[in-house]
C-alpha cells in the first residue's frame, strides 16, 4: 500500500515515514501543502496522512484540492489544536478521520488500517472470501482455518488484490503500490509472485482465486 | 438626587426638551410682557391725547369775568353736561383752588381736591391717575394756562379709565390665548424637530444593540458629519477586537502546534528507547510516558479553555445551531462509519446560538463524540428552542451504551480549575463542555436515557 504523508515538522515527518515503512507501507513524504498537492495529483496513493497546519497551502485547502482533482483515497488528518471546529472542517472538506497530536504510532496505524479497509468496502479487519481469510491487522493468512506462511511481498500483493476484489489490477499499478519509487522491476517478477501465491492459496487448483486477464493484469475473484 | 444622578437620569431628548421649553417659556413671557406694556402705554397715550382734546374744547368755550369762569354756549362734548357721565372738567387756580366744574361733576368729588391747586407751568401737561374711594381709577390731565388777565389757571379734565382698562384686559386675554397657542405649536415643532434632529443618534443606538446581539457586523449607513468620527472609530474598534480575538486564537494555536510537535517526537522516541534498553528501568520509561500524556492533556485542556471567546463579549454572533449540529453529526458518522449507528434526530431548523461558533462546535463535538464512542447501536439527538419566548437553546444527546453511574455523574463534569487535578486517564472533553456551558451561564445535566445509556442535556439561556 502506498501512502502520502504531508507534515511540515521534519522530525515528525521522519518518524511517520519510519513507523509506517516498518509496517510494510510505501511512504512518500511532503513537507508543505504545495508539494503535497503535487504528489497527490501526480501519483496514485491508497491513503494520505495530512497535517492541518501546513505552510503555503494549509491542510484543509490541500484536502479540498485533492478531492477536486478527483482523488478519492482516504485521508487521515493530524491536528495540533484538537478543537472540534477544525476536525469538523477537515472532515467536511473531504478527510475521513482525524488524530490529535501528540499521537502514538499504534493509533495512526490502527486508524489507517480501518480507513483502508473501509475504502475497500470491508468493515472488519478480516477479509474473508470462501475458505480464505486475511487478517490485515495481524498480517496473517489462513486457508480453511489453517495458517499459510507468506513472504512480505507475497503478503503485500495478496492484500492489495483482496482489498480490490473484482478489480483488474495492471502490472504498473502493482509496481506503483508495492514497490518504492526508485525500484524499476521487471514485470516477470510479478508473474513469479502470482504463481507462488496461487500455489500457496490453491494447491489443488479448485478455487482459482487469482485470475489472469490477458493483456490487462490480474483480478482477485472468489 | 445628587446632581450626578440627575445628569444620568435624563435622556438627551428630555434634556433638550427641558432647555428649549424653558427658553420658549422665558421668550414668550418676555414677549407677552413687552407687548402688554406697549399696548398699555399706547392706550394711555391715546387717553392722554383725548383728554388734551377735551381741555382744548374747554379752553375754546370758556369765558372769564372778575375771576369767574362761565360758558355761554353748550360744550361740544355732551358728556360734560351729563351728570355722572364719567368725563368731568375743572378750572382751578393755585391760590383759590376750584373755580369752575362741569355739570357732569356736580356729584363728583375728587378724593384729594388739593390736586387741583398744584402748580402747573404754563403750557405744561400733567397726566395722572386718581384712585377713587370705590377703587375706580380715573385719568386726570392738568394743563396750565395764562389767561388774558395775566393770571395763571389750571384746566383739568378727569375721565373714567374703566373703558381703557377694559380694552387692556381684552388685549391681555387675546394675547395670552395667542401666545399660548403659539407656545403649544412651537412645542410640537420643537419635539418633532428634535426627534428628527436626534434620529441619527437613535439609529446608532439601535445599530449598536443589533451588533451586540449578533444581527449586524458593524455600523452601516450614512451618519451626519458630526457622528461620522464616532461611527468610523466604533467600526474600527469592533473590527480590531474581532481581529484581536482571531489573532489570539491563531497565536495560541501556533503555540499548541509548536508544543505538541516536540511532544509527539518524544512520544515517538520512547518506544525506541524501550527497544534498545537504553534505560534499565522500564518503570522510568513508563513514568516518562505518563508525564507526556499528562502534558498533552494539560495543553489540550488549557488551550481549549483559552481559545474560546469570552461569553461576555459584546461581539457575539448568531450561529445557526441546526447547521452546526448537522455538520458535527456528518463528521462523526464518517469517523464511526463502521459502527453504523442508528441516528434519531429532532432538530429545530430555526434554533440559533447566541455566542461563538467555535464554542458551540466544541460542546456538540465532545458530547456527540462520547455518544458515538460509548453507544452501541443507537443515538438520539434533539435540538430545540424552549423557555420564555423560545429564546433558550436546548440540546439533548442520548445513547444506548452503558451509561454513567449515578455516583460518577457530577464527577465527570468537574471543571479542572487546576489542570494538575485532572486525574490520569480522565478525558477532558466533558470538563471543557462544562467550562463552556457555565461561561454562557447555561446548564448541563447528566442522566440516564430510556435508551439505556447516558443522557446529556444542555440548556443555553438568552441571558
Amino acid at each position: 500500500m502506498r501512502l502520502l504523508v504531508v507534515e511540515d515538522e521534519s522530525l515528525l515527518r521522519q518518524q511517520l515515514e519510519q513507523g509506517l515503512s516498518k509496517e510494510g507501507y510505501l511512504v512518500n513524504a511532503a513537507e508543505d501543502g504545495r508539494s503535497g498537492l503535487y504528489y497527490a495529483t501526480e501519483y496514485s496513493y491508497d491513503a494520505a496522512i495530512i497535517d492541518i497546519g501546513l505552510p503555503e497551502i494549509d491542510g484543509i485547502s490541500l484536502i479540498q484540492e485533492i478531492r477536486s482533482a478527483g482523488k478519492q483515497f482516504p485521508v487521515l488528518i493530524l491536528t495540533a489544536r484538537g478543537d472540534w471546529q477544525d476536525k469538523v472542517t477537515g472532515l467536511d472538506a473531504g478527510a475521513d478521520d482525524y488524530v490529535v497530536k501528540p499521537f502514538q504510532m499504534e493509533e495512526i496505524i490502527a486508524r489507517l488500517n480501518a480507513l483502508l479497509r473501509r475504502a475497500a468496502g470491508f468493515s472488519k479487519p478480516k477479509l474473508e472470501f470462501g475458505p480464505l481469510c486475511l487478517d490485515i491487522t495481524a498480517k496473517r493468512l489462513t486457508v480453511n482455518e489453517e495458517s499459510v506462511d507468506l513472504t512480505a511481498y507475497e503478503y503485500k500483493m495478496l492484500e492489495y488484490l483482496m482489498m480490490h476484489p473484482g478489480k483488474v489490477i495492471s502490472k504498473s499499478e502493482f509496481t506503483e503500490h508495492l514497490y518504492a519509487q526508485d525500484y524499476d522491476r521487471d514485470s516477470n517478477v510479478l508473474e513469479v509472485f502470482v504463481r507462488r501465491l496461487r500455489q500457496k492459496l490453491d494447491p489443488d487448483q479448485t478455487l482459482k482465486p487469482i485470475e489472469t486477464v490477458r493483456g490487462q493484469g490480474y483480478r482477485f475473484s472468489l | 438626587m445628587t446632581p450626578k444622578s440627575i445628569a444620568t437620569d435624563y435622556s438627551l431628548q428630555t434634556r433638550l426638551l427641558i432647555v428649549f421649553s424653558f427658553l420658549l417659556g422665558v421668550f414668550l413671557s418676555l414677549t407677552g410682557i413687552v407687548l402688554d406694556r406697549a399696548f398699555s402705554n399706547s392706550i394711555e397715550a391715546g387717553a392722554q391725547d383725548r383728554l388734551q382734546g377735551q381741555i382744548y374744547l374747554l379752553l375754546a368755550g370758556a369765558d372769564e369775568e372778575n375771576g369767574e369762569f362761565f360758558f355761554l354756549e353748550d360744550l361740544q362734548e355732551p358728556r360734560f353736561a351729563q351728570l355722572d357721565s364719567g368725563l368731568y372738567g375743572f378750572i382751578s387756580s393755585v391760590s383759590i383752588g376750584e373755580l369752575w366744574r362741569s355739570d357732569s361733576a356736580r356729584t363728583f368729588d375728587l378724593p384729594e381736591p388739593e390736586i387741583l391747586q398744584q402748580h402747573i407751568n404754563v403750557g405744561e401737561n400733567r397726566f395722572d391717575r386718581v384712585v377713587m374711594e370705590d377703587a375706580e381709577i380715573y385719568f386726570i390731565l392738568h394743563y396750565g394756562i395764562q389767561w388774558e388777565n395775566n393770571n395763571e389757571y389750571n384746566f383739568s379734565v378727569v375721565e373714567n379709565a374703566a373703558p381703557y382698562y377694559s380694552e387692556i384686559t381684552n388685549f391681555r386675554t387675546n394675547l395670552r390665548s395667542w401666545l399660548g397657542g403659539v407656545a403649544i405649536l412651537l412645542l410640537f415643532i420643537q419635539f418633532y424637530g428634535m426627534k428628527w434632529g436626534l434620529s441619527p443618534l437613535q439609529r446608532m443606538a439601535n445599530d449598536l444593540k443589533k451588533i451586540e446581539s449578533g444581527y449586524k457586523d458593524k455600523l452601516e449607513g450614512d451618519y451626519p458629519r458630526e457622528l461620522r468620527g464616532v461611527t468610523d472609530n466604533l467600526n474600527l474598534l469592533i473590527e480590531s477586537e474581532r481581529k484581536q480575538q482571531s489573532r489570539y486564537r491563531t497565536t495560541l494555536g501556533d503555540l499548541a502546534h509548536s508544543l505538541k510537535t516536540p511532544l509527539a517526537v518524544i512520544a515517538g522516541v520512547l518506544p525506541k528507547l524501550k527497544e534498545k534498553h537504553i534505560s534499565e528501568s522500564e518503570e522510568q520509561l513508563a513514568s516518562v510516558n505518563d508525564q507526556l500524556d499528562r502534558m498533552s492533556q494539560i495543553i489540550n485542556y488549557q488551550l481549549q479553555r483559552a481559545v474560546r471567546a469570552n461569553s461576555g463579549s459584546s461581539l457575539a454572533k448568531l450561529v445557526n445551531a441546526a447547521s452546526a449540529i448537522e455538520k458535527v453529526l456528518d463528521a462523526l458518522a464518517k469517523v464511526y462509519v463502521e459502527k453504523a449507528m442508528e441516528l434519531e434526530t429532532q432538530i429545530d431548523k430555526s434554533a440559533v446560538f447566541n455566542g461563538d461558533e467555535r464554542d458551540l462546535m466544541e460542546v456538540l463535538g465532545n458530547i456527540l463524540d462520547n455518544a458515538f464512542k460509548y453507544g452501541s447501536n443507537k443515538i438520539r439527538v434533539s435540538l430545540t428552542r424552549t423557555g420564555v419566548e423560545n429564546r433558550d437553546l436546548n440540546i439533548i444527546v442520548e445513547d444506548d451504551g452503558l451509561g454513567v453511574p449515578e455516583d460518577k455523574r457530577e464527577f465527570i463534569l468537574q471543571r479542572g480549575v487546576r489542570a494538575d487535578t485532572l486525574i490520569q486517564g480522565q478525558g477532558i472533553g466533558l470538563a471543557v463542555v462544562t467550562d463552556i456551558v457555565s461561561s454562557y451561564s447555561g446548564e448541563i445535566i447528566v442522566d440516564k436515557s430510556d435508551l439505556g445509556g447516558a443522557k446529556i442535556e444542555i440548556v443555553f439561556g438568552k441571558g
